[in-house]
């Protein structure tokens, strides 16, 4: 018992020392990759990093006061968002918020891409899954922002930190599998991905049309020639591809179809509390697909104070308590509704070309299209 | 002379300015970007270097082929059957004595206020398997097992035509109110029956209005997304829009791609429209309002009246009446569940309250008051300038302004908004964020729509009386403000009304270029979608649904006192 506690710790120390130290060595290690000169932002986050931690967190107060702005796009959407962007305000009124709050993750990362290609730097920051910020990092298009508030994040997600620090992350997404306990007796409850195959769930197992990210998440825990594999016998089982996660969720609670072959958790928990007699159940017996969701700078931010200020916020503890209060995944704390036991799968983006052969084959096999 | 010359001039050279603007410059970056690989903003971008590359990938796949298949046979279905009702429901309410018809057509065009999402959530939530309202009856009283399905061809055939048909009605009611009725009497005064006269007088007669609504119904479903969206997908019936869609759902977006199945839309738009010009070659021969006054005469059907009643009364109830009470039904429940005695008594206004209490749904409503009537009035004077040009005068080039106000027709919202986006981004004008960026382009995509509706009334108004402006010494712009706009007041008033409506619940355009200061009523309305609130979303709809009727009834009583006495029932 000691001994795993010494371990648990030593492990934790060492994590938090490999942290301290890519934040420190960041900016030499995006000039020795090669990278393109620092920005003037990134300039301004390379001298901050150097600061001790009072230091640092003064002047970026101070800087953003002094721009009095942030331009964000935020993907956390309707209340939810807005209570986000609410309590941040309410900490830092003297910020007055242009906030988006009505676009999807991809959608966030097109926009900033759209407006640096058209040379206008509009945008300070964008909330947004970390594997949408493919093109715009391919395009040299965020800023890189050590941060010691990275340091608060839980051992378990500490895969989620960018060594380059191109992302912080402060929250995540989890994909699983669910399904209605009216229509699905105990004894034919799903247990794994396979079970999704089952012929008992013929033509009651639904999906969203193809999203890279549940294939990237299968494609981590199966690898590509388990993930065909899977879509294949999953398309014999005549799925229901039917776009809207949470009208999906609804649909199934209301009695429309078995199970949810992937799907966020998070709604059906919240629909339950509202409403305990919902029939809902979560197979946690199955891997848990994690989606990183991330911070972003641009790095022709034009207020860099103000975007430093609220990706450094998003991991603080109102923030973190906020996220876990609404049911989502928080990074430095416990979750609000899956147990520590539950298996997770960083959702890792494979390569371009692994990409197109999993979409091909989900076209084929589930979609079945000619 | 001169003076009319003047501003007959001056009105041309603003629409021509106008119309470059609107709609030359957007085709222009459609087709470039058609012809780029580079994305805008990118150097290469403005070179003179050309590609087909995007035709090679987006034609040369047999996929784009069945996609080609399902949108054509799926607008074409839902055309042909929202003619048919629509054609019988303005006959009878128009034209006919049938009871009820005031109420009847109020209830009809009260369905445009609900917005296409929520017409689509409705009807699945009416006919979907296992849980459709007509299902369940038809398991509990007949131990029928999933008699209709919403999710296949014709449910989603279904659905279109039904969102299509107070279209249909607003056109032709308004051609047949238009009508001079001493030709019917004239056909019937020879002995020809009731049935005779519709088919050889009164039909044939509007003829333009008929080939209008044709057209654009079937123009319109080939861009609808909404239906196609969320029944399409799981049927498997994929269309132009939803390909265009999920094909703009990735980052990078492949601008390139998305604007060349923008021109294969504008293609088909091109050839009907060039159809429609030769089916009504021969504009006078539509004219019905001349310098005689009239009144339209309303035919005795007699005992027959009351099955047209009857019938009306079930095809609005299945209009407007189905969306309607199930968004009321979802707005005071708790959580969603299956009409039953639990689920009314568990019934509660807390929908209402949530809404009242959360200040960000107010300044989109305003935002959204704003631009519909703003959008609205400008649309329809435009339209009244371009028809009048092209349908009284015999300018050279005349077709050609009637062509570039139809033109957007084939743009998608989707690339329509993103063209906007990209072009105020390039061209450095502050209205990026503003209400100004999305009403602009409103007036792009809502100009077909409304010339048509225009276009067909102006068809019908005699060039005698224009001459005798002339005649008489009154100005062009006299002659058109108090002669010809007050004679078109029936045509214009159920533009007015379909593009206000149209602008205050449009979705797509508003999302793209949507910031933090100028988010309308549709934001709202599909975040709440998005994050599952779909009784939120019931109770938002039907406020909504309150506003616009008064927003309509006072556009109504405004234009009364102008002196506008047509009723759009």
């Amino acid at each position: 018992m000691r001994s795993g506690l010494i371990t648990a710790v030593t492990r934790r120390r060492l994590a938090t020392m490999a942290a301290a130290a890519a934040i420190l060595t960041a900016p030499t290690v995006a000039f020795a990759q090669g990278a393109p000169p620092l920005t003037a932002v990134e300039k301004i986050y390379a001298e901050l990093a150097a600061l001790p931690k009072p230091e640092r967190a003064r002047r970026i107060e101070q800087g953003a006061r002094q721009e009095g702005k942030l331009v964000l796009v935020h993907t956390l959407r309707g209340p939810l968002g807005a209570g986000h962007v609410e309590l941040f305000h309410r900490r830092y009124p003297f910020l007055a918020l242009d906030v988006a709050g009505e676009v999807g993750s991809q959608d966030a990362a097109e926009r900033l891409l759209a407006e640096e290609t058209a040379g206008r730097h509009l945008t300070d920051a964008i909330v947004t899954a970390v594997m949408d910020l493919d093109e715009l990092i391919r395009r040299n298009q965020v800023a890189r922002y050590p941060t010691p508030a990275v340091e608060a994040i839980l051992p378990r997600y500490r895969a989620f930190i960018d060594p380059q620090n191109r992302w912080i992350p402060w929250f995540w997404s989890e994909h699983g599998i669910s399904y209605n306990t009216r229509l699905v007796p105990p004894e034919q409850a799903p247990r794994g991905w396979n079970d999704l195959c089952n012929p008992f769930f013929r033509g009651g197992v639904s999906f969203d049309p193809a999203e890279n990210r549940f294939l990237s998440g299968l494609n981590a825990m199966l690898g590509e020639a388990g993930t065909l594999r899977l879509l294949k016998c999953i398309g014999a089982n005549d799925p229901i591809v039917q776009r809207g996660h949470t009208q999906r969720m609804e649909l199934m609670l209301a009695g429309d179809h078995m199970v949810q072959g992937d799907n966020y958790l998070y709604h059906g928990v919240a629909m339950q509390r509202k409403n305990p007699a919902a029939p809902y159940a979560i197979v946690y017996s199955a891997p848990i697909l994690a989606t990183n969701d991330v911070a972003a700078i641009n790095r022709n931010a034009p207020n860099p104070y103000a975007a430093a200020l609220f990706a450094d916020w998003t991991l603080s503890a109102e923030s973190q308590a906020y996220l876990a209060a609404q049911l989502r995944g928080p990074v430095t704390l416990p979750h609000p509704f899956l147990p520590d036991s539950v298996e997770l799968i960083d959702n890792i983006d494979p390569p371009p070309e692994v990409m197109d052969r999993l979409l091909a084959g989900w076209y084929r096999y589930v979609e079945k299209q000619k | 002379m001169k003076d009319r010359l003047g501003w007959r001039e001056a009105a041309l050279a603003l629409l021509i300015a106008v119309l470059t603007y609107q709609v030359v410059v957007p085709f222009v970056v459609i087709i470039w970007t058609s012809l780029k690989q580079a994305r805008p903003g990118e150097p290469d971008f403005l070179t003179l270097s050309f590609t087909l590359a995007n035709y090679a990938r987006a034609y040369g796949n047999a996929a784009f082929w069945h996609t080609s298949w399902n949108t054509l046979s799926f607008a074409l279905a839902a055309t042909l059957i929202a003619f048919v009702i629509g054609a019988f429901m303005a006959w009878v309410l128009a034209r006919t004595n049938t009871p009820l018809a005031g109420l009847i057509g109020f209830m009809l065009i009260g369905r445009i206020v609900i917005p296409g999402i929520l017409i689509a959530i409705s009807w699945i939530l009416v006919a979907s398997p296992n849980i459709g309202l007509v299902n369940q009856m038809a398991l509990k009283l007949l131990g029928l097992r999933n008699p209709v399905n919403v999710y296949s061809f014709w449910g989603m055939v279904w659905v279109q035509a039904l969102e299509l048909v107070p279209l249909v009605y607003l056109l032709l009611a308004a051609a047949f109110q238009a009508m001079d009725p001493r030709l019917e009497e004239a056909s019937s005064m020879t002995g020809a029956g009731n049935w005779r006269t519709l088919r050889r007088i009164s039909f044939p007669l509007a003829l333009p209005a008929v080939a209008a609504a044709l057209l654009l119904l079937f123009l319109t479903t080939i861009e609808t997304f909404e239906v196609p969206l969320l029944m399409g997908t799981r049927a498997g019936v994929r269309v132009y829009t939803t390909e265009i869609f999920y094909d703009t759902s990735r980052t990078p977006i492949d601008w390139g791609l998305s604007s060349t199945y923008a021109m294969a839309l504008l293609a088909v738009a091109l050839v009907l429209l060039l159809a429609y010009f030769r089916l009504i070659g021969h504009g006078e021969r539509y004219q019905t309002i001349t310098g005689k006054d009239f009144r339209p005469r309303r035919i005795d059907l007699r005992s027959w009246r009351y099955l047209t009643c009857a019938v009306a009364l079930l095809l609005v109830f299945l209009i407007t009446g189905v969306p309607f009470l199930m968004m009321l039904y979802a707005s005071l429940l708790p959580f969603y569940q299956a009409p039953s005695a639990a689920a009314f008594a568990s019934m509660t206004f807390d929908n209402y309250w949530t809404l009242f209490h959360n200040t960000k749904t107010i300044a989109p409503m305003i935002n959204s008051t704003i631009l519909g009537p703003a959008t609205a009035t400008a649309v329809i004077l435009l339209v009244a300038l371009i028809s009048y040009f092209v349908q009284k005068t015999r300018m050279r080039g005349r077709r050609l302004l009637d062509i570039l106000g139809f033109a957007p027709i084939a743009i998608p919202s989707v690339v329509l908004g993103a063209t906007f986006f990209w072009f105020y981004l390039i061209v450095p004008l502050p209205i990026l964020g503003t209400l100004l960026i999305i009403g602009l382009a409103y007036l792009t995509k809502y100009m077909p729509v409304a010339l048509r509706f225009v276009s067909a009334s102006m068809m019908q108004i005699h060039g005698e009386l224009d001459e005798a402006a002339q005649v008489a010494g009154v100005s062009w712009a006299r002659n058109f403000c108090k002669i010809t706009l007050p004679l078109l007041k029936p045509g214009l008033l159920a533009a007015w009304f379909w593009v206000m409506v149209h602008a205050y619940r449009e979705l797509t355009i508003a999302l793209m270029l949507a910031r933090s200061q100028n988010r309308t009523a549709a934001v709202v309305i599909f975040d709440l979608w998005e994050e599952g609130s779909f009784l939120l979303l019931g109770a938002f709809a039907v406020l909504m649904f309150v506003v616009l009727i008064a927003l309509s009834a006072a556009a109504h009583s405004i234009s009364r006192r102008f002196g506008v006495r047509e009723q759009l029932a």
